[in-house]
């Protein structure tokens, strides 16, 4: 490749979690999901470096085991490598791991792109005692390698002054990989018969093409319809395959890989030696406990108790100031701003309802920074060890568990992380059952109901939910994969990666951005949602007249006659908010939808709070927030929505319990229904829902039905 | 022999990967070939996965994918009688190394062979 050009495009590709990520965000100054598992990157995200004149796109990839794609992420690496054509492709190698990194990097040669190599985890390398001769393993493979840090950024210049190197034509020719004689005696008529179509051919290089169908690749194969003489070429290849499986007596895919593996490791036994063997090994004097034959489970349970209440703990003092601060500012504002609409606005609506989302962050913020510890440290492949045998029993793969546990966050990167998962059965179930999982704009839902109602054990109560709402993902993955996802247990095989420190300004960004993006949402969907709320609960205004209001007091007054002038004022002043709100246009939805809810103990606020529920589950506290300012006393803003959660008597800890578990298990925000849509089409996003609600509504259904039976009123 | 016949801490050599092709060529990609050195360094209970030493890497698969490799090792079977002492055989330099796996239980999991290769 010789011509100079001012922008080049360079893939960085390779195994899963060699730390592509990691490098891409050293290179672009990006800051893109990082985590010590593999397949933490699920699609394919640009950015740009400048040096000098030269413009470097970075365009980060899914990891890849070998060119042959199983799982979607694999194919998003495999078909953009093969059809948009980078320039240059940057193979990130794990230096500690180097000769199954180097084996995808052989493919990498072959499809006659350049190749860059980046050296990438020497840190790790050199603590394990290994001293690789970069030289000599350049030039014995043909490939120029530089070492790098990724995750301090050491060696990036390097790295592009290779990339330089390679583009102006001064790095020494490539070299391919040698397959052994009997192997090259096949390739090579193969190759020509390919390279006879030079329209195909500069589609797909020749020789590539032909390893992959020697490694009778089923994508390549479709690829070869587009060849002159595909049906020759493959009546070749099928001759080539018998007679290598004929002569080496094993299938011919498998000769493949072991030619690649014994060229690498002579390579790799020149360059790679181990100067000394470390005594003592981090990783595994944590893994004899974490992954303890017995202990493994109940170890992982424990770590998710832990994440749940430290959360609660920790972040309780925090919500109790920005409770008090917002209580303030509605209290102050009410008495500042002229009676009116205005007024009625900002307090009850924009106050009362953002306010009340906001007061959560702490929760957020905390939750997602212990998730973030679980991801960057090396837990979650643990807890697939922990796990699987769980999951498997119960239909899930043992990798869902990355999926799920993201759920605990949101939905919407959860389900898309299911692409990692190979049988598009296990994806679906995996997509189907992860909106049980609590995510954390729920999470405020919980704590509010719980705190209102259960106050002695308000934590409690909502690890309770938690739970519950990981029993119906198993107990669902159960059930559906025994009717609609009917089908046979497939192969579980994952790498285990290192223990990693998780590094404290990646946690911060994480944190930092998950912050912003929930703040982000109050000030815009959480606001917007709460302004039409209060738009709702407000017109048509409802004036009474002198009659009625007569009426009323003298009712009052019959009711209960030894009341004095005030009392008797403020219950006719809430009778008459309460009359507003049910002629509101939001009175008038919720009656309608009443008969849906009725039977689970809900009235229509509630109705009406599930619904807005949908733009994002902070709202029904936002809404509930608003229902309970607009109707409740006018002066009573410095009463919490807990306190007047409580103080209605259509509720009681029954209803919020079955609130609860109604919350948790209807469909999720349109965000995640979205998502779904995306990843699985209509027909599937239609089940999703209907299966969701119906499991919602029967649930909070017959916790109702119990809890009467049990004898608990309200 | 397969390897979801070997005791923690065993060291082994690829013999051949039994499984379907699918599977099979992701083993085979991943390091699975013939030849290939290695070491079991965990085996859960209740059937659970395996952890496996490969190439110098960690890997974790199910038992009933670990009874489709078949690999030669100086241990002997679980389903057999049970070395009492440990630490003999090839695994020595690779295992003692980074001092792992040492001083465990050996085979109680497992009654009996390995799935035989009908995974369910
Ligand atoms: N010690 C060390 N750790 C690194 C280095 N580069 C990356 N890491 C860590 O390795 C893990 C994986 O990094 P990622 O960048 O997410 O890897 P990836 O290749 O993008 O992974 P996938 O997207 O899953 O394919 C993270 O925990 C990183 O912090 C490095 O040079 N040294
Ligand atoms: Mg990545």
């Amino acid at each position: 490749m010789n011509r100079i050009r001012d922008e080049i495009v360079i893939a960085l590709a390779g195994n899963p979690n060699s730390g592509k990520t990691t490098l891409f965000n050293a290179l672009t100054g990006a800051h893109h999901k990082v985590g010590n598992y593999p397949g933490v990157t699920v699609e394919k995200r640009e950015g740009v470096r400048k040096r000098g004149d030269r413009v470097y796109r970075f365009v980060d990839l899914p990891g890849i085991y070998s060119l042959t794609a199983y799982s979607l992420d694999e194919v998003v690496t495999r078909d953009f490598l093969l059809d948009r054509k980078p320039d240059l492709i940057m193979d990130v190698l794990d230096s500690t791991n180097l000769e199954r990194h180097l084996y995808l990097c052989l493919q990498f040669q072959e499809l006659g792109i350049p190749v860059v190599g980046a050296l990438n985890m020497s840190d790790e390398a050199e603590a394990k005692g290994l001293r690789i001769d970069a030289a000599a393993l350049s030039s014995v493979l043909g490939i120029p390698l530089a070492r790098t840090v990724g995750t301090v950024g050491a060696g990036i210049d390097g790295l592009l002054d290779l990339v330089d190197s390679v583009v102006e034509g001064s790095v020494p020719a490539e070299r391919l990989p040698d397959y052994g004689d009997e192997l090259e005696g096949r390739l090579e008529p193969l190759t020509a018969a390919i390279a006879s179509d030079p329209a195909f051919s500069a589609a797909f290089p020749p020789r590539w093409m032909a390893v992959k169908l020697l490694e009778k690749d089923a994508d390549a194969r479709a690829r070869l319809g587009s060849h002159a003489r595909a049906a020759e070429t493959l009546e070749l290849a099928a001759s080539a395959i018998a007679w290598v499986e004929r002569h080496f007596g094993k299938d011919a895919e498998i000769v493949v890989s072991e030619q690649r593996y014994a060229y690498i490791h002579g390579a790799v036994k020149e360059s790679v030696k181990l100067a000394r063997t470390p005594d003592f090994s981090v990783t595994e004097a944590i893994d004899r406990v974490v992954m303890h034959p017995v202990l493994a489970l109940p170890l992982f349970v424990g770590v998710l108790w832990a994440v749940f209440q430290l959360t609660f703990a920790l972040g309780e003092y925090p919500m109790a100031w920005l409770e008090t601060l917002f209580a303030w500012l509605s209290a102050s504002l009410s008495a500042a701003l002229p009676e009116g609409l205005f007024k009625s606005l900002v307090v009850d609506g924009m106050i009362g309802g953002v306010g009340g989302v906001l007061s959560f962050v702490p929760l957020i913020i905390i939750l997602f920074f212990l998730l973030s510890i679980l991801e960057d440290s090396g837990y979650m492949s643990r807890a697939a060890f922990a796990t699987d045998k769980i999951l498997h029993t119960f239909g899930l793969h043992g990798q869902s568990i990355f999926p799920l546990m993201l759920g605990f966050g949101c939905s919407v990167p959860a389900i898309m992380a299911a692409r990692t998962l190979k049988s598009p059965r296990d994806r679906i179930v995996t997509i189907l059952v992860i909106p049980f999982m609590s995510c954390g704009a729920k999470l405020p839902v919980h704590v509010l109901l719980s705190a209102a109602f259960f106050p002695d054990r308000a934590a409690a109560v909502v690890m309770l939910v938690y739970a519950f709402g990981v029993l119906m993902a198993l107990g669902s993955a159960l059930l559906l994969k025994r009717t609609v996802l009917k089908g046979r247990a497939t192969p579980f095989v994952m790498e285990l990666p290192p223990w990693r420190a998780p590094t404290l300004g990646g946690l911060a960004w994480h944190v930092r951005e998950k912050t912003w993006l929930y703040v982000k949402k109050a000030g815009t969907v959480i606001l917007a949602a709460s302004i039409l709320i209060w738009a709702v609960t407000t017109f048509p205004a409802r004036e009474a007249d002198a009659a009625e209001l007569a009426a009323i007091e003298r009712s009052i007054a019959e009711a209960d006659p030894g009341l004095d002038d005030g009392a008797l004022e403020s219950l006719v002043a809430n009778e008459l908010s309460r009359r507003a709100l049910e002629a509101s246009a939001a009175g008038r939805i919720g009656r309608f939808m009443e008969p849906v809810f009725k039977p689970l103990g809900f009235d229509w606020k509630i109705g009406v709070a599930t619904i807005t529920g949908f733009a994002a589950k902070e709202v029904v506290v936002s809404t509930l927030g608003v229902l309970y300012a607009a109707g409740g006393e006018e002066e009573g803003a410095d009463a919490s929505l807990r306190e007047a959660l409580r103080a209605d008597p259509a509720f009681g800890p029954l209803s919020a319990l079955g609130l609860m578990l109604f919350i948790l298990l209807i469909p999720p925000c349109f965000a995640a229904l979205g998502a779904i849509k995306a990843e699985l089409g209509w027909k599937w996003l239609g089940f999703s829902f209907a299966f969701l609600l119906a499991a919602g509504w029967l649930v909070a259904f017959a916790v109702r039905q119990l809890g009467l039976l049990a004898g608990y009123g309200g | 022999m397969t390897l979801a016949d070997l005791p923690e801490g065993a060291a082994f050599t690829v013999g051949s990967v039994l499984l379907d092709s699918e599977v099979g060529k992701r083993l085979a990609d991943m390091g699975f070939t013939a030849g290939a050195e290695g070491r079991v360094v965990r085996r859960s209970f209740f059937r659970g996965p395996l952890q496996v030493l490969i190439r110098g890497y960690s890997l974790l698969l199910r038992r009933c994918e670990a009874a489709g490799i078949a690999v030669e090792s100086d241990y002997e079977s679980l389903g057999g009688a049970l070395p009492g002492g440990r630490g003999f055989g090839r695994g020595r330099g690779r295992g003692r190394g980074r001092g792992l796996g040492m001083g465990g239980r050996t085979g109680i999991a497992g009654r009996g062979r390995g799935s035989g290769g009908t995974c369910r």
